[in-house]
Protein backbone atom coordinates (compact mmCIF):
# COMPACT_ATOMS: atom_id res chain seq x y z
CA UNK A 1 0.00 0.00 0.00
CA UNK A 2 1.06 3.61 -0.75
CA UNK A 3 1.00 5.67 2.36
CA UNK A 4 1.33 9.33 2.39
CA UNK A 5 2.67 11.10 5.66
CA UNK A 6 3.38 13.94 7.29
CA UNK A 7 3.66 15.86 10.94
CA UNK A 8 4.49 19.41 12.05
CA UNK A 9 7.23 20.49 13.59
CA UNK A 10 6.36 18.54 17.35
CA UNK A 11 5.53 15.51 15.43
CA UNK A 12 7.83 14.71 13.50
CA UNK A 13 10.28 12.79 15.16
CA UNK A 14 7.01 10.10 15.47
CA UNK A 15 6.73 10.32 12.24
CA UNK A 16 10.21 9.41 11.39
CA UNK A 17 9.57 6.32 13.70
CA UNK A 18 6.00 5.91 12.03
CA UNK A 19 8.12 5.50 8.38
CA UNK A 20 10.14 2.65 9.60
CA UNK A 21 7.67 0.61 11.16
CA UNK A 22 5.35 1.19 7.98
CA UNK A 23 8.85 0.34 5.84
CA UNK A 24 9.12 -2.75 8.19
CA UNK A 25 5.24 -3.60 6.96
CA UNK A 26 5.87 -3.49 3.33
CA UNK A 27 4.41 -0.69 2.81
CA UNK A 28 5.87 2.38 0.16
CA UNK A 29 5.97 5.70 2.32
CA UNK A 30 5.72 9.24 1.00
CA UNK A 31 6.55 11.58 3.04
CA UNK A 32 5.07 14.81 2.72
CA UNK A 33 6.91 16.86 5.19
CA UNK A 34 10.67 16.14 5.00
CA UNK A 35 10.95 19.18 6.42
CA UNK A 36 10.70 19.58 10.25
CA UNK A 37 9.14 23.45 10.85
CA UNK A 38 6.07 22.62 8.90
CA UNK A 39 2.89 24.00 10.91
CA UNK A 40 -0.35 21.66 11.31
CA UNK A 41 -1.95 23.28 8.68
CA UNK A 42 0.59 22.95 6.53
CA UNK A 43 1.39 19.62 7.01
CA UNK A 44 -2.30 18.66 6.72
CA UNK A 45 -2.86 20.26 3.58
CA UNK A 46 0.06 18.53 1.77
CA UNK A 47 -1.20 14.82 3.40
CA UNK A 48 -4.84 15.69 1.90
CA UNK A 49 -3.81 16.54 -1.75
CA UNK A 50 -2.21 13.80 -2.17
CA UNK A 51 -4.46 11.59 -0.82
CA UNK A 52 -6.81 13.42 -3.11
CA UNK A 53 -5.30 13.01 -6.58
CA UNK A 54 -5.32 9.24 -5.43
CA UNK A 55 -1.21 8.95 -5.24
CA UNK A 56 -1.28 7.29 -2.09
CA UNK A 57 -3.94 4.89 -0.77
CA UNK A 58 -4.14 6.19 2.85
CA UNK A 59 -2.71 9.20 4.75
CA UNK A 60 -1.27 9.68 7.98
CA UNK A 61 -1.24 12.97 9.58
CA UNK A 62 1.10 13.76 13.34
CA UNK A 63 1.15 16.20 15.40
CA UNK A 64 0.88 17.42 18.87
CA UNK A 65 -2.76 16.40 19.50
CA UNK A 66 -4.30 15.22 16.37
CA UNK A 67 -7.21 18.09 16.78
CA UNK A 68 -5.90 20.51 14.57
CA UNK A 69 -5.57 17.90 11.70
CA UNK A 70 -8.21 16.57 11.99
CA UNK A 71 -10.13 19.90 11.90
CA UNK A 72 -8.20 20.85 8.20
CA UNK A 73 -8.39 17.58 7.07
CA UNK A 74 -12.56 17.27 7.40
CA UNK A 75 -12.98 20.60 5.76
CA UNK A 76 -12.01 18.96 2.36
CA UNK A 77 -13.96 17.10 -0.19
CA UNK A 78 -14.18 13.36 -0.05
CA UNK A 79 -11.76 13.49 2.83
CA UNK A 80 -12.76 11.50 6.02
CA UNK A 81 -10.18 11.67 8.36
CA UNK A 82 -10.19 10.03 11.89
CA UNK A 83 -8.19 11.14 15.29
CA UNK A 84 -7.20 8.09 16.82
CA UNK A 85 -5.88 7.08 19.97
CA UNK A 86 -6.51 3.58 20.22
CA UNK A 87 -6.44 0.67 18.25
CA UNK A 88 -9.72 -0.29 18.12
CA UNK A 89 -10.84 3.41 16.74
CA UNK A 90 -8.40 2.53 14.40
CA UNK A 91 -9.73 -0.96 13.05
CA UNK A 92 -13.21 0.06 13.64
CA UNK A 93 -13.02 3.51 11.64
CA UNK A 94 -11.56 2.37 8.36
CA UNK A 95 -14.19 -0.91 8.62
CA UNK A 96 -17.31 1.54 8.95
CA UNK A 97 -16.33 5.16 8.26
CA UNK A 98 -13.35 4.33 4.97
CA UNK A 99 -11.55 6.47 6.70
CA UNK A 100 -8.93 7.74 4.08
CA UNK A 101 -6.60 9.30 6.48
CA UNK A 102 -5.92 9.19 10.56
CA UNK A 103 -3.94 12.00 12.83
CA UNK A 104 -2.16 10.99 15.57
CA UNK A 105 -1.05 13.54 18.38
CA UNK A 106 2.32 12.63 19.72
CA UNK A 107 1.68 14.49 22.83
CA UNK A 108 -0.56 12.20 23.46
CA UNK A 109 -0.25 9.09 22.13
CA UNK A 110 3.18 7.01 23.01
CA UNK A 111 5.09 5.64 20.41
CA UNK A 112 4.46 2.01 21.21
CA UNK A 113 0.95 2.47 20.97
CA UNK A 114 1.08 5.13 17.63
CA UNK A 115 2.62 1.97 16.30
CA UNK A 116 0.03 -0.74 17.14
CA UNK A 117 -2.45 2.13 15.92
CA UNK A 118 -0.62 2.33 12.55
CA UNK A 119 -0.91 -1.33 12.22
CA UNK A 120 -4.57 -1.76 12.98
CA UNK A 121 -5.53 1.13 9.97
CA UNK A 122 -3.27 -0.23 7.13
CA UNK A 123 -4.56 -3.63 8.03
CA UNK A 124 -8.40 -2.58 8.13
CA UNK A 125 -10.23 -3.02 5.41
CA UNK A 126 -13.38 -0.95 4.60
CA UNK A 127 -16.68 -3.28 5.18
CA UNK A 128 -18.73 -1.55 2.69
CA UNK A 129 -22.50 -3.16 2.80
CA UNK A 130 -24.68 -0.42 5.19
CA UNK A 131 -22.12 1.71 5.83
CA UNK A 132 -22.05 3.11 2.51
CA UNK A 133 -24.73 5.09 2.81
CA UNK A 134 -23.24 6.81 5.77
CA UNK A 135 -20.09 7.65 3.45
CA UNK A 136 -22.46 8.96 1.00
CA UNK A 137 -23.38 11.57 2.83
CA UNK A 138 -20.49 12.28 4.59
CA UNK A 139 -18.73 12.90 1.21
CA UNK A 140 -22.10 15.00 -0.37
CA UNK A 141 -21.04 17.49 2.67
CA UNK A 142 -17.92 18.05 1.41
CA UNK B 1 -25.00 27.68 28.70
CA UNK B 2 -27.13 26.25 25.67
CA UNK B 3 -25.59 23.02 24.85
CA UNK B 4 -26.69 21.20 21.02
CA UNK B 5 -26.26 17.63 21.59
CA UNK B 6 -26.48 14.76 19.44
CA UNK B 7 -25.65 10.54 18.61
CA UNK B 8 -26.72 7.92 16.65
CA UNK B 9 -28.70 4.77 17.53
CA UNK B 10 -25.31 2.61 18.93
CA UNK B 11 -25.05 5.27 22.03
CA UNK B 12 -28.32 6.80 22.91
CA UNK B 13 -28.23 5.11 26.30
CA UNK B 14 -25.14 7.69 26.74
CA UNK B 15 -26.75 10.56 25.06
CA UNK B 16 -29.53 10.58 27.22
CA UNK B 17 -27.77 10.24 30.10
CA UNK B 18 -25.16 13.04 29.22
CA UNK B 19 -28.74 14.98 28.52
CA UNK B 20 -29.51 14.77 31.85
CA UNK B 21 -25.59 15.35 33.45
CA UNK B 22 -25.57 18.54 31.61
CA UNK B 23 -28.87 20.02 32.36
CA UNK B 24 -27.86 19.00 36.16
CA UNK B 25 -25.27 21.92 35.83
CA UNK B 26 -27.78 23.89 34.86
CA UNK B 27 -27.16 23.99 30.98
CA UNK B 28 -30.38 24.07 28.52
CA UNK B 29 -29.93 21.36 26.45
CA UNK B 30 -31.34 21.01 22.69
CA UNK B 31 -31.40 17.25 22.17
CA UNK B 32 -31.09 16.54 17.87
CA UNK B 33 -31.58 12.70 18.55
CA UNK B 34 -31.73 9.89 17.83
CA UNK B 35 -34.09 9.52 19.84
CA UNK B 36 -34.32 5.65 20.29
CA UNK B 37 -32.25 2.35 19.23
CA UNK B 38 -33.88 1.82 15.47
CA UNK B 39 -30.90 1.63 12.79
CA UNK B 40 -30.04 5.54 11.50
CA UNK B 41 -27.28 7.51 9.95
CA UNK B 42 -24.94 9.58 11.97
CA UNK B 43 -24.11 12.03 9.90
CA UNK B 44 -28.10 13.32 9.66
CA UNK B 45 -27.44 13.82 13.87
CA UNK B 46 -24.11 15.68 13.18
CA UNK B 47 -25.03 18.17 10.72
CA UNK B 48 -28.63 18.47 12.94
CA UNK B 49 -26.48 19.59 15.98
CA UNK B 50 -23.49 21.36 14.41
CA UNK B 51 -26.19 23.51 12.44
CA UNK B 52 -27.53 25.03 15.95
CA UNK B 53 -24.39 25.67 17.16
CA UNK B 54 -23.46 28.05 13.60
CA UNK B 55 -26.39 29.43 13.98
CA UNK B 56 -26.63 30.34 17.49
CA UNK B 57 -29.13 28.86 18.72
CA UNK B 58 -26.34 26.89 20.96
CA UNK B 59 -23.45 27.64 22.45
CA UNK B 60 -21.68 24.68 21.82
CA UNK B 61 -22.12 21.26 20.81
CA UNK B 62 -21.50 17.69 21.91
CA UNK B 63 -21.59 14.31 19.65
CA UNK B 64 -21.18 10.86 20.16
CA UNK B 65 -21.37 7.41 17.74
CA UNK B 66 -19.36 4.14 18.55
CA UNK B 67 -15.86 5.57 18.22
CA UNK B 68 -17.10 9.52 17.62
CA UNK B 69 -15.79 9.10 13.95
CA UNK B 70 -18.38 9.10 11.76
CA UNK B 71 -20.09 11.64 14.01
CA UNK B 72 -17.77 14.08 14.65
CA UNK B 73 -16.71 14.35 10.88
CA UNK B 74 -20.24 15.26 9.93
CA UNK B 75 -20.33 17.76 12.37
CA UNK B 76 -16.86 19.37 10.89
CA UNK B 77 -18.00 19.23 7.16
CA UNK B 78 -20.79 21.89 8.35
CA UNK B 79 -18.87 25.65 7.75
CA UNK B 80 -18.04 27.33 10.80
CA UNK B 81 -17.72 24.46 12.76
CA UNK B 82 -14.31 23.02 14.29
CA UNK B 83 -15.09 19.76 16.02
CA UNK B 84 -12.72 18.24 18.33
CA UNK B 85 -12.70 14.16 18.56
CA UNK B 86 -10.91 12.84 21.81
CA UNK B 87 -10.36 10.69 23.87
CA UNK B 88 -8.63 12.50 26.98
CA UNK B 89 -9.02 15.88 28.97
CA UNK B 90 -6.12 17.55 28.44
CA UNK B 91 -6.98 17.22 24.28
CA UNK B 92 -10.62 18.58 24.60
CA UNK B 93 -8.51 21.37 26.87
CA UNK B 94 -6.12 22.03 23.86
CA UNK B 95 -9.02 22.31 21.35
CA UNK B 96 -10.64 24.87 23.60
CA UNK B 97 -8.11 26.82 24.12
CA UNK B 98 -5.93 26.84 21.47
CA UNK B 99 -8.31 26.08 18.64
CA UNK B 100 -12.00 27.66 19.90
CA UNK B 101 -13.73 24.52 19.16
CA UNK B 102 -16.78 24.17 19.20
CA UNK B 103 -18.16 21.14 18.94
CA UNK B 104 -16.50 18.38 21.28
CA UNK B 105 -16.91 14.76 20.15
CA UNK B 106 -16.15 10.92 22.03
CA UNK B 107 -16.72 7.48 20.87
CA UNK B 108 -20.08 6.04 23.32
CA UNK B 109 -17.56 2.88 23.04
CA UNK B 110 -14.12 4.02 23.47
CA UNK B 111 -14.29 6.61 26.63
CA UNK B 112 -16.11 5.58 29.89
CA UNK B 113 -18.62 7.36 31.10
CA UNK B 114 -16.36 9.07 33.86
CA UNK B 115 -13.94 10.08 31.50
CA UNK B 116 -16.86 11.71 28.82
CA UNK B 117 -18.44 13.64 32.16
CA UNK B 118 -14.42 15.12 32.86
CA UNK B 119 -14.10 15.80 29.07
CA UNK B 120 -17.42 17.91 28.64
CA UNK B 121 -16.71 20.04 32.01
CA UNK B 122 -13.23 20.72 30.86
CA UNK B 123 -14.78 21.52 27.60
CA UNK B 124 -17.24 23.73 28.53
CA UNK B 125 -15.23 25.28 31.23
CA UNK B 126 -12.16 25.91 29.43
CA UNK B 127 -11.98 29.90 27.21
CA UNK B 128 -10.61 30.05 24.66
CA UNK B 129 -7.21 32.38 24.58
CA UNK B 130 -7.02 34.88 21.81
CA UNK B 131 -4.00 35.90 20.28
CA UNK B 132 -2.27 36.64 17.01
CA UNK B 133 -1.15 33.09 16.33
CA UNK B 134 -4.40 31.24 17.15
CA UNK B 135 -6.87 34.13 15.73
CA UNK B 136 -4.92 33.41 12.42
CA UNK B 137 -5.02 29.47 12.88
CA UNK B 138 -8.97 29.90 13.52
CA UNK B 139 -9.16 32.23 9.93
CA UNK B 140 -7.62 29.68 7.94
CA UNK B 141 -9.38 26.51 9.18
CA UNK B 142 -12.49 28.34 8.75
CA UNK B 143 -11.54 30.13 5.32
CA UNK B 144 -11.40 26.48 3.97
CA UNK B 145 -13.78 26.00 1.00
CA UNK B 146 -17.05 24.62 2.38
CA UNK B 147 -20.36 23.70 0.97
CA UNK B 148 -23.07 26.32 1.66
CA UNK B 149 -25.77 24.64 -0.14
CA UNK B 150 -26.22 22.00 2.49
CA UNK B 151 -26.93 24.71 5.37
CA UNK B 152 -29.65 24.09 7.39
CA UNK B 153 -31.19 21.72 5.00
CA UNK B 154 -33.22 19.32 6.18
CA UNK B 155 -33.71 17.34 3.64
CA UNK B 156 -29.94 17.27 2.24
CA UNK B 157 -29.67 13.95 2.35
CA UNK B 158 -33.34 12.81 0.68
CA UNK B 159 -31.60 10.96 -2.02
CA UNK B 160 -29.41 8.56 -0.29
CA UNK B 161 -32.35 7.83 1.90
CA UNK B 162 -34.87 7.21 -0.29
CA UNK B 163 -32.12 4.74 -1.73
CA UNK B 164 -31.83 3.19 1.47
CA UNK B 165 -36.04 2.57 1.90
CA UNK B 166 -35.42 0.96 -1.58
CA UNK B 167 -33.24 -1.44 -0.45
CA UNK B 168 -30.32 0.16 -2.66
CA UNK B 169 -27.45 -0.36 0.57
CA UNK B 170 -27.39 -4.04 1.46
CA UNK B 171 -28.53 -4.57 4.78
CA UNK B 172 -25.71 -6.05 6.35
Amino acid sequence: MKIAIGSDAKGFELKEHMKEVLNHLGHEVLDETPDEDLDFFDATTKVVSVVQDNQADRGIIIDEYGAGPFMVANKHKGIICANVFDEHSAKMTRGHNNTSIIAIGAGIVGPKLAEKIVESYVNADYDGGRHQIRVDMLNKMC
Amino acid sequence: MRISIGCDHIVTDEKNYLVSYLEGKGHEVIDNGTYDKERTHYPIYGKKTAEKVVSGEADLGVVVCGTGVGISVSSNKVKGIRSALVGDVETARYAKETLNANVIAMGGRIVGIGLIENIIDEFLETEYQQSEANDRMIERIDALVMNEEQKNDDHYFDEFLEKWENGGYPNE
